[in-house]
């Protein structure tokens, strides 16, 4: 085997495994070699001493503006000096005569925070003793706060991504690039591919993560009898082209993007009635296959990108050329937003959301984790309190939270004025028709006092007659006792109690001025984040993130250690600050050194099952080093030559033999259960939405109506919640949820996302809490996820729907139904045995239920039981809830 | 982790019927040898999880343990740690720097205890006059004064004391101890959780989250009301029978498709959720069902006062489960109720009125039971308050802040020393000064207990061995202990 590799590359991926999660200490083997003789090597200052330092030390010795005890930490030649106390801080080559060292022993030290480990502490005495020496050169002096040092610079998140040439095999030559990188790997570590999965595999694999639907069972035959050779890839041009493929891979997004259909913060929870428009732009934009450089900026910065500012968003949404522009914006808007609740602190609420919205910036984009550097330096990787608030600045214009919009005060309404005119005019009539109604209400009341008037001694007739006619707040005692007298003559209101004919024919007036209303046009609205013209606040670093405690004043920029250019206004003209378009231009610039690093490693976890990099919104050093660097520099920089075409960067990784891979390679499950090296395609549960979504277009129920406002979550008595609407008694109870409509079942993606009131079959398998986004999802195997499969009315109910479906296509025909539900489920026929004992188990369910529905009759309206059916049904559910069912391999 | 169940045997295996032949009978179809026989060993002789009943390298005398855990960060000075300090400035500015998370309402007037305390128990441990049925028992407990996590806010605060350390993804103590031990029974969950009917507490999941452990350690929720475990049953016509036919075939679909895969795990834990879901059926349902407890029992877990009913029924079932086997209860309250930032001196003694005492009943109970001296009772929240005003608007506006540098929690039984009281905080009762205990010797002394060493108990993942205390220097703190 011979292959060209970096060396540097190829140490230190190597160093990958060797380090348990903390301080990397992958570079040393690289400056200095072991010593002689089997001694351990002296410890290197960058890459072992400092980290431990900045871990414990240099946050109150250096980077906060009071210096402690007077010592700075931060540079090895500021240990020269000494404390306050004249001790030495430092001598090298004598530990125990160091004041650093004694400190640390006994205890003294850190004051705050955890103790030192034995092996940390062991590392410094280690250090000292071979003469507390630099590897490196350093600055002679330092300004006061963190600093990045050249070796934080060189990690290698904050590196370019670097054009890869693959390793070649002399023996096949034409080995994709992914798979050399793979195969290389696998070779390293005594591995190799597994064998091409069967087609139906195959199919049915590419399929549910293109669209997150099971393939037909004639599309799966059609596939296996395709004799030409480049039949796989027509299915993988098939699934791509399939409106579907937007509906799966825009769940993704919305995941790390932290969508939801409620505000979230507050105990309300209210809805965000119109944040689906943001979901179904993003559906679109990736069944186009935009430009993911043009989908970010119009996410960051499409307000900026139209030339729209808030005084000109009114009429800048009737323009087509910039509708999806400015729907993108509402990605800024998804952070869990309390300010239009009652909450406790509205301040609070405010600047809590604009820290998620950057928290959902930085993971999505970034992938790090700059969220604690709002409150003090990050203490691992090279990122300051300033930094996290110049990062903040880029979109303080547009969230200021001393000028803060309420989500309601987002919306852009998206009445036309010929719809505006329209509601006025229906308004109008409803108005006009509502007058009648009471004018017909005083009327009957009226004649019917006529009548009961004459039940009242004349004498007091009069009196009586002019207390009605007067206001009641205006009556006088004697008329109020008068009323009292006769209190059912009044006959002011009430006619219901009086009259019920005649109170039905106001009732019905009333009702027609409802129904008139509702054919107004309905009023859409278009959540936009805009900043208004010639309003830039001042920026500041909040001390710990407190709000109350401003220091000093700040300008927008990216992270100090990622580069990138001054935030500039990048067009003169914009009516707006400009920040967040230059910030979102240095981002899909393609010289970024993580977003498409970021992007590219979560679409092959999806694809793969794990990343390369398999802590997806945290590349930074408390997160994992990449298992295939270069594969991973080799996906970014096609991602960007592409275009940055997602739909061309899938091509090349389904395409590839790693994907195509069986999910068998006993070497390969021995050796490396978690697949890191992919030797395998790792068998996985399908996630929760792909779960319901197979099953209901299994049993041939899912609707496949796209787009538009979503299906209302509703919590039954049981306390399931369930896609239906909840109808209510009049206390507001639930008493119960109406199901009937065929909306239900929907696809998941367009099921109402409720904060606390997650879909019962989606929460059982893990569908995430946005709070406020989700990198990555977690999948568990637990006890209640068994009982949901085994008892929940949905699964129980979509047995039976697919029992009906091929009852339905093969009628008369046991046999031939069997097999088709088997084939529909486990994607190939039973076996002969298999066939005879689902029959006979049919038999024998269907004798139960016979002598259950026997012993039990239902009530008299019920429909009657079908014992056979539903014994088909609960054979089906099994076939449902089965493993190959609801895993792909 | 090797198991061998022969050597395990179960404390109280309670065999109980009482819901219909159709869940005996699946019962019987679940308990039949073959499927209780040890799971298949997978081909490659990789590791495989479960929850059979594991052997600690030296068996402490903790074989059980009951967390009630209070979210929010109930205040120790008005509790636990009685400051007398507090009483003369009140009022007054405080000397020295207060460490606040909400700096908005932050004050520096000093707040003395609006309540008293009384020496009890023969040891003479100050309890506050909010938890009078506490006192009665404080020769049975261990009170800490002196815990220390030093993380800020709730998220941390209640991850340090869960997870170890204050970061996102770490698996809960009760994962451990499920992973570590297994469980008792096979019939019902070794982690169970027990929510409040009111909802579950801030960061929900996160409270009995598996972390990095293998999903099967994640702890299973019990709500407070019915149906307690969603979906234990099925429609009625499929009750007995007809579901054990169902899932019979079930496991035959899916046996078949694990023999294609020898060594996923995934594919044996799920078939062995199908395992303990038809067991928990019956078993969840007998545990859950307290209409078999005696009158007195009722009434001195409060069951019979509206007020303390709901927490009462739960510590009782936090019993039964542990009674029966279960590792691990976890018994939540909801949002962060004790977090009293304001109006404290409304809300505490409401909280301490609804806990006071079925806690207090429940170390009675477990102790005349015999089993106080195998089970751990954990009562504490992830933080404490602060010795200073906040939302200086009015008395009954008053409230502390948050406070994570020195607080208090008790413990009994399980092997720790009753009637003692353990560490202390500065005279303000800010910082704990004395005999600190950290988060992490906490869980190293608690695993201690279980038999454990912290250091060594670990789970090997991306070639590190993680461990519940992660290198932070924990130590036993062999004081606490009889």
């Amino acid at each position: 085997m011979k292959r060209s590799t970096p060396i540097r590359r190829l140490l230190l991926a190597a160093a990958v495994y060797h380090c348990a999660a903390g301080i990397s200490v992958h570079s040393a083997a690289l400056t200095q070699p072991p010593a002689k003789g089997g001694a351990s090597p002296a410890p290197v200052y960058e890459t072992q001493v400092r980290p431990i330092l900045k871990a414990h030390c240099t946050h109150c010795h250096g980077e906060e503006p009071k210096l402690g005890g007077g010592v700075d930490l931060r540079l090895r030649h500021f240990m020269d000096g000494e404390t306050k106390d004249g001790s030495r801080i430092l001598h090298p080559g004598s530990p125990g005569d160091s004041e650093l060292i004694r400190v640390i022993r006994e205890g003294e030290m850190p004051k705050k925070g955890k103790k030192l480990t034995p092996e940390e502490l062991a590392t410094l005495e280690s250090w000292v003793k071979s003469g507390a020496l630099v590897s490196e050169k350093e600055p002679d002096s330092l300004p006061p706060g963190p600093y990045i040092t050249d070796e934080d610079r060189k990690f290698w998140a904050y590196q370019a991504a670097v054009k890869q040439v693959p390793p070649r095999f002399e023996n096949s030559p034409s080995l994709s690039p992914i798979d050399a990188f793979v195969r290389a790997k696998l070779e390293e570590h005594g591995l190799g591919f597994a064998q091409e999965a069967r087609r139906a595999v195959l199919l049915r694999r590419l399929s549910l993560d293109l669209t997150g639907l099971p393939p037909s069972p004639e599309e799966i035959s059609a596939f296996e009898a395709d004799k030409d050779p480049a039949a796989y890839s027509k299915q993988v041009e098939r699934l791509l082209a399939s409106p579907a493929y937007g509906e799966r891979w825009a769940r993704h997004w919305l995941d790390v993007a932290g969508y939801s259909d409620t505000n979230g913060y507050a105990d309300a929870d209210s809805l965000r009635a119109h944040a689906w428009r943001y979901r179904d732009y993003v559906i679109r934009a990736l069944n186009a296959d935009k430009p993911w450089n043009r989908f970010i900026q119009e996410q960051l910065a499409g307000d900026e990108l139209a030339g729209v500012s808030h005084g000109k968003v009114g009429d800048a949404v009737h323009d087509k050329s910039k509708f999806d522009a400015l729907a993108a914006t509402a990605f800024l808007r998804l952070a869990p937003d309390g300010t239009g609740d009652a909450v406790a602190d509205a301040n609070l609420a405010r600047n809590q959301n604009i820290a998620d919205t950057v928290r959902v910036v930085s993971t999505s984009l970034l992938g790090l984790t700059v969220a604690c550097a709002q409150c003090h330096d990050h203490r691992y990787d090279p990122i300051t309190q300033v930094d996290y608030f110049r990062l903040r600045a880029i979109f303080d214009p547009a969230l200021d939270w001393r000028k803060w919009r309420t989500p309601a005060q987002r919306f852009v309404s998206l009445y036309t004025q010929a719809d505006r005119d329209k509601a006025a005019e229906i308004e109008k009539q409803a108005v006009a028709i509502e007058a009648e109604a009471k004018s017909m209400d005083r009327k009957f009341l009226d004649e019917l006092f006529e009548k009961k008037i004459l039940e009242i001694p004349e004498g007091e007739r009069d009196a009586y007659r002019a207390a009605r006619a007067t206001e009641k707040a205006k009556r006088s005692p004697e008329q109020e006792a008068l009323i009292k007298k006769y209190p059912s003559a009044l006959s002011l209101f009430g006619l219901n109690l009086y009259d019920p004919k005649a109170d039905k024919l106001v009732q019905e007036k009333r009702a027609e001025a409802t129904k008139l209303r509702a054919t107004k046009p309905a009023e859409g609205m278009l959540t936009v984040t805009t900043e208004v013209s010639g309003d830039i606040p001042k920026s500041e670093l909040h001390h710990r993130g407190d709000h109350d405690q401003l220091r000093e004043a700040v300008t927008p920029g990216e992270l100090a250690v990622l580069g990138g250019p001054e935030i500039q206004k990048p067009d003169p003209s914009l009516q707006t600050s400009g920040r967040r378009l230059a910030y979102a231009q240095w981002l899909t610039s393609g010289r970024h050194p993580l977003v498409a690093r970021v992007l590219m490693n979560r679409v092959w976890m999806h694809h793969f099952g794990r990343g390369i990099v398999n802590s997806p919104a945290d590349f930074g050093r408390l997160g994992e080093l990449p298992s295939h660097l270069e594969l991973l520099d080799y996906l970014a920089v096609r991602f960007v030559e592409s275009g940055w075409s997602l739909k061309a960067m899938h091509r090349e990784m389904v395409l590839s033999q790693t994907y195509r891979q069986s999910s068998i390679n006993n070497a390969s499950t021995a050796q490396d259960p978690e697949n890191v090296w992919y030797g395998r395609f790792k068998i996985r549960r399908l996630d929760a939405e792909t779960v319901r979504d197979s099953m209901l277009e299994v049993a041939g129920l899912l609707k496949k109506d796209m787009f538009g406002v979503p299906v209302t979550a509703a919590r039954t008595t049981e306390g399931r919640i369930v896609a239906g609407v909840e109808v209510l008694n009049a206390n507001g109870d639930v008493v119960k949820v109406d199901t009937s409509a065929p909306a239900v079942n929907r696809r998941s993606i367009y099921l109402q996302l409720r904060r606390k009131m997650p879909m019962t079959v989606l929460d059982t398998f893990d569908l995430p809490v946005m709070d406020p986004n989700c990198e990555s999802r977690p999948i568990s195997t637990v006890a209640p996820q068994a009982l949901f499969l085994m008892n929940d009315d949905f699964v129980v109910q979509t047995g039976r729907a697919l029992a009906e479906r091929v009852r339905k296509e093969l009628p008369g025909d046991a046999r031939a139904q069997v097999r088709r539900a088997w084939i529909l489920t486990q994607g190939r026929p039973p076996a002969a045995a298999e066939e005879d004992r689902f029959l006979v188990m049919l038999s024998e369910q269907t004798e139960s239920l016979r002598d259950y529905s026997a012993k039990h009759p239902g009530p008299k309206d019920a429909p009657p039981s079908d014992p056979q059916r539903d014994a088909f049904g609960s054979l089906c559910q099994a076939l449902l809830a089965s493993n190959r069912f609801i895993h792909t391999e | 982790m090797n198991s061998n169940s022969s050597l395990c045997s179960r404390r109280h295996f309670l065999h109980s019927g009482g819901f219909g032949l159709g869940g005996l009978a699946l019962a019987s179809l679940l308990r039949d040898d073959r499927l209780l026989a040890a799971p298949v060993k997978p081909l490659l002789g990789a590791e495989s999880f479960d929850v059979k009943p594991k052997i600690a390298p030296s068996p402490g005398r903790a074989r059980a343990m009951i967390s009630l855990f209070m979210m929010g960060g109930p205040s120790q000075m008005d509790l636990f740690d009685p400051k007398p300090m507090l009483a003369k400035y009140h009022g007054e500015k405080f000397p020295g720097e207060v460490i606040y998370d909400n700096v908005a309402q932050a004050s520096s007037k000093v707040f003395g205890s609006p309540w008293t305390f009384k020496k009890s128990g023969q040891s003479g441990m100050e309890l506050s006059e909010l938890l009078p049925n506490l006192q009665q028992v404080a020769d049975e407990i261990t009170l800490i004064r002196s815990m220390r996590s030093g993380v800020s806010n709730h998220l941390q605060g209640m991850l340090a004391m869960q997870t170890g350390k204050g970061t996102v993804g770490r698996p809960t103590f009760g994962a451990w101890m499920a992973y570590a031990l297994g469980s008792e029974t096979q019939d019902l969950p070794a982690y169970v959780v027990l929510a409040h009917p009111s909802g579950l507490p801030t960061f929900q999941h996160q409270h009995w989250t598996n972390g990095w452990l293998p999903s099967t350690y994640q702890g299973t929720l019990v709500q407070a009301k019915a149906p307690y475990i969603l979906n234990l049953d099925p429609p009625a016509a499929f009750l007995g029978k007809p579901q054990s036919r169902q899932m019979e075939f079930l496991k035959s679909l899916n046996g078949g498709h694990a023999a294609e895969h020898p060594g996923e795990h995934d594919l044996q834990a799920r078939i062995a959720s199908y395992e303990l879901a038809g067991k928990m059926q019956v078993a969840a349902k007998e545990a859950l069902d307290l209409s078999g407890e005696p009158e007195h029992v009722l009434k001195l877990y409060g069951i019979d006062n509206p007020l303390t009913a709901d927490y009462g029924r739960r510590c009782l079932t936090a019993r039964r489960l542990v009674e029966r086997g279960v590792r691990y209860v976890q018994v939540l309250n909801n949002g962060q109720s004790w977090d009293h930032h304001g109006s404290i001196i409304k809300s505490l003694p409401e909280r301490c009125a609804e806990t006071d005492r079925p806690s207090a009943a429940l170390i009675l109970d477990l102790k005349q039971r015999g089993l106080l001296d195998s089970t751990v009772v954990h009562w504490g929240g992830e933080m404490g308050r602060l010795p200073v005003l906040q939302n200086d608007a009015g008395r009954d506006k008053w409230g502390r802040d948050h406070n994570t540098h020195g607080f208090s929690q008790w413990v009994a039984g399980g092997g720790f020393k009753g009637g003692l009281v353990f560490g202390e905080t500065d005279e303000w009762g800010h910082k704990a000064v004395k005999d600190i205990v950290n988060h992490y010797d906490w869980h190293a002394t608690v695993l201690h207990c279980f038999g454990f060493d912290h250091s060594k108990l670990g789970f090997i993942r991306n070639g590190g061995n993680l461990t519940l205390t992660d290198g932070q220097g924990a130590r036993v703190v062999s004081e606490l202990l009889a």
